[in-house]
């Protein structure tokens, strides 16, 4: 005995055997799961409840039998098949049931939309985006760092040519279907198109046949304008090269000095005290132009594909539409970014252990006269920056003025300048290569502000103490533009740098004594030591008693 | 693809005479473009949703009413637009895979 089932399909009553209905049950639910998220799919269900009971009906009719057996049920699945074929490919959802009516994409290069070698609309392909985003990307990987043209060079040999109409439609991989038929369809056409339009209007209205040799006939006459195009392209091709190089450059100079002047190697400021931001100066006069910078650059490019790529995501989404592939971005984006940081602390390294030794060279001037009058006038145009470059030469602020005693009878003005490097002998060359401008015209001695070092030496943390020495009895008058050269002075006063400018200062025994401040001696060491004497006797009085 | 080309196929049928969707199934299966009915269910309601197919009901001796499909007035220019398209294309694809090696 056999227990059936009573069901109602599309109004018509079945018996169903038990193991039957837990058959078609299954099958049913399927199809539902399916269907059922697609636009339309409870009318799509119902179409199909309604074929199946259809089907029912006349196996029924034709076996004459009552009860819907497992035979019976199996013949449907067959018939109607697997519910995951039916899936509609609408056109927004992506592509990732199976790839059964689709086919799976491949990436191929484009030769129908090439410029060069087809790379740039092939990949435009496979992702499903306008050519021109994927050209931008490489016109700008390559006016930056050049790294467009090697990726470029690579995926050019790595990508098969899509040569075959299977090849070009697998290139696409996107399923057509009814709401993109025509789009499809018609922009896959559109080159070949555009190729057959004239001979098309002159063939309105012959036959076949005479259009089939006419075709061939034209068919050289095509390829050469075909490539006639192609040279078109690539003039102008050549001409956004150019004009991106202009870009690049111009975003390049502003995104590295950003980059540049934000770090802080080995604790040495970028930021003036103007708070201005030294860009490209920094930039050049750390990297110079060695392998460091490409290195840097190419890092920071690197480094920044991954918020390119994330941003291009998002607008993508933005869009409403997808990336094909965003598995794939998210792995170049986080590779690159991988990379980029490896490269760019790579070359900081490389930098840093350039200013790991340093080293002290000394050049002694003597000079005219025991009086002088010390101005910072000479080339003192200052801006305010730390780096300065021109003619080759590196202009480095950073000047430290001392005062001291000689122990010669004449004046000297010792310069002690410190440089970095990569080792003893590194720090020892680039020590003895400096400049510094003085000129002493009378007692008039004009110094600067900065010194010069040769451009190729590139900035170590190089800095210059100049020392004048004055034999005793000698004076120096401290004009007020030496004030930002000061750097802790010695004084009989005990009295700040910024105090000491505008004064005349005389050599003695005990130090530089001020000649002519009217408010002196508040910390004179003698008046200090003869208070403390009196308290130490007032102490002693008081213990005494 | 062949999904495309089934849509063409199914306006294609419905432009020579109104057809209910076991016909269509039987001019597919003839032409063994269609493997399993259940493809085209999807399809029917989508190109009736997009306006390009129309539908009435007919009673059927055998079974629940059918659903029998005619061309809208757009789809009927659909189809027409959709022939041109696919015969360049054909004559395209016979010019393409016919021409001899290209550079």
């Amino acid at each position: 005995m056999n227990k059936t089932i009573n069901i109602n399909l599309a109004g018509i009553i079945f018996h169903l055997d038990e193991g039957a209905y837990e058959s078609f049950k299954d099958y049913l639910n399927q199809i539902k799961n399916a269907l059922d998220p697609q636009e339309g799919g409870a009318e799509i269900i119902a179409d199909i409840e309604a074929r199946i009971a259809e089907l029912f009906s006349m196996r029924m009719q034709e076996s004459k039998r009552e009860a819907i057996t497992i035979e019976d049920v199996n013949f449907i699945q067959t018939t109607l098949g697997n519910p995951q074929e039916f899936e509609d490919e609408s056109d927004e959802a992506p592509h990732t049931s199976a790839g059964v009516s689709a086919g799976k994409k491949r990436l191929f290069r484009n030769t129908d939309e090439s410029i060069i070698g087809g790379v740039a609309s092939g990949i435009a392909a496979y992702f499903g985006t306008d050519v021109v985003w994927i050209r931008i990307i490489f016109l700008v990987l390559l006016f930056f760092t050049g790294i467009g043209f090697i990726t470029y060079l690579i995926l050019w040999m790595a990508i098969p040519e899509a040569k075959t109409t299977a090849q070009k439609l697998q290139m696409r991989g996107e399923p057509v279907n009814l709401s993109n038929i025509e789009r499809s369809v018609k922009e896959e056409l559109e080159g070949v198109k555009e190729r057959f339009g004239r001979f098309r209007e002159e063939n309105q209205g012959t036959g076949q046949s005479i259009r089939k040799t006419v075709n061939k006939g034209l068919n050289f006459i095509i390829n050469i304008l075909e490539r006639l195009f192609k040279l078109v392209f690539k003039f102008f091709g050549l001409l956004f090269i150019l004009i991106g190089l202009v870009i690049g450059f111009t975003l390049f100079v502003a995104l590295f000095g950003v980059i540049a002047s934000t770090w802080n190697f080995g604790g040495i400021d970028f930021i003036s005290i103007d708070g201005n931001i030294l860009g490209l100066n920094a930039a050049e006069a750390i990297l110079g132009s060695g392998i460091e910078l490409t290195l840097m650059r190419i890092g920071s490019l690197l480094t920044l594909l991954f918020p390119i790529l994330g941003l291009t995501t998002v607008l993508a989404k933005a869009l409403r539409k997808p990336l094909a592939n965003g598995r794939l971005v998210n792995i170049v984006g986080g590779t690159s970014f991988c990379l980029g940081l490896a490269l760019l602390l790579y070359a900081g390294g490389n930098v840093l252990s350039s200013f790991k030794v340093s080293t002290t060279e000394m050049r002694t001037v003597k000079l005219q006269g025991s009086t002088f009058d010390l101005r910072a006038e000479l080339l003192e145009e200052s801006d305010g920056f730390l780096f300065e470059i021109d003619d080759d030469n590196l202009r480095i602020e950073n000047v430290k003025l001392n005062i001291k005693r000689s122990f010669d009878t004449t004046a000297t003005l010792a310069m002690k300048h410190r440089a970095r490097g990569s080792s003893n002998s590194d720090a020892r060359k680039r020590a003895m290569q400096f400049n510094y401008p003085f000129e002493q015209v009378g007692p008039v001695m004009s110094i600067s502000e900065y010194f010069t070092v040769p451009e190729e030496a590139l900035y170590r943390g190089q800095e210059l103490e100049v020392i004048l020495h004055l034999p005793l009895g000698s004076e120096v008058y401290l004009d007020p533009s030496v004030e930002n050269l000061l750097y802790g002075i010695d004084n009989a006063h005990n009295m700040w740098d910024g105090e000491m400018i505008g004064h005349t200062w005389k050599m003695e025994r005990r130090g530089l004594v001020c000649m002519d401040c009217e408010e002196i001696d508040y910390f004179e060491s003698e008046a200090v030591e003869e208070q403390i004497e009196a308290l130490e006797l007032e102490i002693k009085k008081l213990k005494d008693n | 693809m062949r999904k495309g080309i089934l849509e063409y196929c199914i306006l294609g049928i419905l432009d020579s005479s109104d057809a209910y969707a076991s016909d269509i199934i039987d001019q597919l299966k003839g032409a063994k473009l269609i493997v399993v009915e259940g493809t085209l269910y999807p399809l029917l309601t989508r190109l009736k949703n997009a306006g390009l197919l129309e539908y009435r009901w007919e009673e059927s001796s055998s079974g629940p009413p059918r659903k029998y499909y005619s061309l809208s007035n757009s789809g009927r220019a659909f189809q027409k637009e959709l022939k041109m398209t696919w015969e360049e294309l054909q004559s395209a694809v016979t010019i393409l895979t016919t021409r001899p090696n290209q550079s």
